[in-house]
């Protein structure tokens, strides 16, 4: 095995392990990294893979990795990064006659142009006669410096990394499934960042089918499209899936010329589906309503007593046949969610497929022995985005075993969520903000990502 | 709605469970988009769908390429024309407007551009 290392985004940081190793299964990529090594304040990490076409496979969709390297030298001081690299000169001969670039950069801190220069002429020695070609060239080496996070950065870097640059993750997708670009959104719509990562956690590929039981305005549908896989969703709210005229899942679906991967949605409450029974889904993604947000409700009065016997006319026609009905409706509780979505999954997931969904939480109160279980169901990860009092963790359930009939999901420990005395309210998202860039160029870690303002109303 | 997603459902009123599918078709209105052909997700999909609902289905819009026998799914010969006839009817062919009628009960699902909506009565359910 080469060893190499991986350039993160400095943000998501529960994210980023879960959205690598989901990375290195979808690839079938064997990956090997001490989990002690991962700290959530450094956006490097030293891995182990087999060979260099596995490693640009790896990252080649990730949306939380920027670079992988393979590792030259790495060390706390220059002498010690030098002493690595020479220690094997038979790495270099490749290179001797192949345009080159050299960058120089600090995490945690700045370094002025003349600094950069001075590194890059310590590394005189590897002898390289290519032309230097800042533009496109066909070799590029990196030194990247970690002065860590602390407000006060040391006056020496904690550690350096040298290396050659394999690949680049794909963060691009980011501005091409921007909200602020996209036609049709809603109030509930997820930002494209963190609705790629869930494509990439679901194990999003083509030939699969994945499903979104609460689909609203249809995010996933085209995240999960975009690696390939083939989607369907469903929603009680059909106002939501029809939009406005040309704005619609379906304006959006055409944007991203992905008519032919998001094959239908449905209007109906996953509390009552119409599913045959069948392993249909190799994933199911969602975020799902949890009663504190529109169309978080359920078919049905809230007092069983008053339910009319009859079907309701509206000029003749049944009330359901009416295309802007919609039917009575009553709180879908928290907990009454949850079973629901892991039932479903336990029974219309193939095995091994995956259930990626959001759950909120109160942060003095959740323990991690909060989660819905199933005993079908078990648990890859869960990660925090954290808003301060409150947050929300992305789940990643994977059915390891068959669904018994009458199995149902353990959510008594979220009882309390039932009772959660606050709701909470969605600003606008603004993506791609973890970094301020200085008038240097040189990138700086920023302030956090999100400007999702939390509103907390008593209920 | 394409003729795939019609094969994985079926009527949810309340206490119809026996003879509630395949949904039949009634005043609909049929319109072919072409789409890249993914022999991939055909395969995936093949083993599951029910193959004479899904010919009875078809021959109810008057497509009539349909084997009355599915070939064998179990292996990764079948044959790349054979996949892409059925690439016109499973993913191709879009019912744009009209009902879907349950055989047992006869409740009626209306699709209106292309989007069908299941969502029953509350005394349905
Ligand atoms: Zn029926």
């Amino acid at each position: 095995m080469t060893k190499y290392f991986i350039q993160f985004v400095q943000s998501h940081e529960e994210f980023r392990l879960p959205e690598l190793e989901s990375l290195a299964k979808i690839e079938n990529v064997k990956i090997s990294y001490n989990r002690e090594d991962y700290k959530k304040n450094c956006p490097f990490l030293i891995i182990e893979i087999d060979t260099e076409e596995e490693a640009i496979r790896l990252v080649k969709r990730a949306i939380l990795i920027r670079n992988i390297y393979e590792l030259w030298g790495t060390g706390k001081s220059y002498e010690e990064v030098h002493t690595r690299v020479k220690a094997k000169p038979e790495r270099w001969p490749p290179y001797n006659y192949k345009s080159f670039k050299f960058t120089v950069s600090a995490f945690g801190s700045t370094c002025s142009s003349d600094y950069q220069v001075g590194i890059i002429n310590t590394f005189a020695y590897l002898g390289f006669k290519g032309e230097i070609n800042l533009k496109d060239p066909e070799v590029q080496f990196g030194v990247l410096e970690d002065y860590g996070l602390d407000p006060a950065p040391p006056t020496e870097p904690y550690m350096i990394y040298f290396g050659r640059l394999i690949a680049s993750g794909n963060r691009d997708l980011i501005q091409t499934y921007n909200l602020k670009k996209r036609k049709y959104i809603g109030n509930t719509s997820m930002d494209a960042e963190l609705s790629l990562i869930m494509a990439n956690q679901a194990l999003a590929a083509p030939g699969k089918l994945i499903y979104d039981p609460f689909v609203g305005t249809g995010s996933f549908l085209l995240t999960c499209a975009q690696f390939g896989s083939f989607t369907m969703g469903s929603d009680i709210d059909g106002r939501q899936i029809r939009g406005k005229t040309n704005r619609s899942i379906k304006s959006n679906v055409e944007q991203y010329h992905l008519r032919g991967k998001v094959l239908d949605t449905f209007v109906f409450d996953i509390c009552h589906h119409p599913w045959r029974d069948n392993l249909w889904f190799d994933a199911i993604v969602t975020d799902p309503p949890y009663g504190v947000r529109a169309g978080a409700k359920t078919l049905g009065r809230k007092n069983p007593s008053k339910r009319s016997l009859t079907t309701k006319l509206i000029d003749g026609t049944p009330a359901y046949e009416e295309e802007n009905s919609y039917p009575p409706t009553k709180p879908y509780e928290m907990s009454e969610v949850l079973s629901d979505l892991l039932e479903f999954a336990a029974r219309f997931l193939v095995l091994g497929g995956r259930l990626v969904y959001w759950l909120p939480t109160v942060v003095d109160e959740y323990s991690n022995s909060d989660l819905p279980e199933h005993p079908s169901m078990r648990l890859i990860s869960n990660s925090e985005q954290n808003f301060g009092q409150w947050a929300r963790r992305l789940i990643t359930m994977e059915k390891f075993k068959e669904n018994i009939i009458g199995d149902r999901a353990n959510i008594h420990n979220v009882k309390g969520l039932d009772n959660l005395s606050f709701v909470y309210k969605k600003k606008d998202v603004s993506p791609n903000e973890e970094e301020i860039t200085n008038t240097k160029g040189k990138k700086k870690p920023g302030h956090y990502l999100f400007r999702e303002k939390v509103g907390l109303v008593e209920i | 709605m394409r003729l795939v997603a019609h094969n994985m459902l079926q009527c949810h009123v309340k206490g119809c469970n026996s003879n509630n599918f395949p949904l039949q078709l009634s005043n609909v209105e049929i319109e072919i988009q072409e789409t890249d052909f993914n022999p991939m997700f055909l395969r995936n999909i093949l083993p599951k769908l029910e193959w004479n609902a899904l010919v009875k289905t078809a021959l109810q819009i008057n497509i009539t390429t349909l084997p009355n026998v599915l070939p064998d799914t179990s292996t990764d010969d079948l044959d790349d024309e054979f996949l892409k006839m059925l690439h016109r009817v499973l993913l191709e062919t879009h019912i744009q407007q009209g009902k879907m009628i349950c055989p047992n009960c006869n409740h009626v699902y209306a699709i209106k551009d292309g989007i069908p909506n299941m969502l029953l009565n509350e005394n349905e359910t």
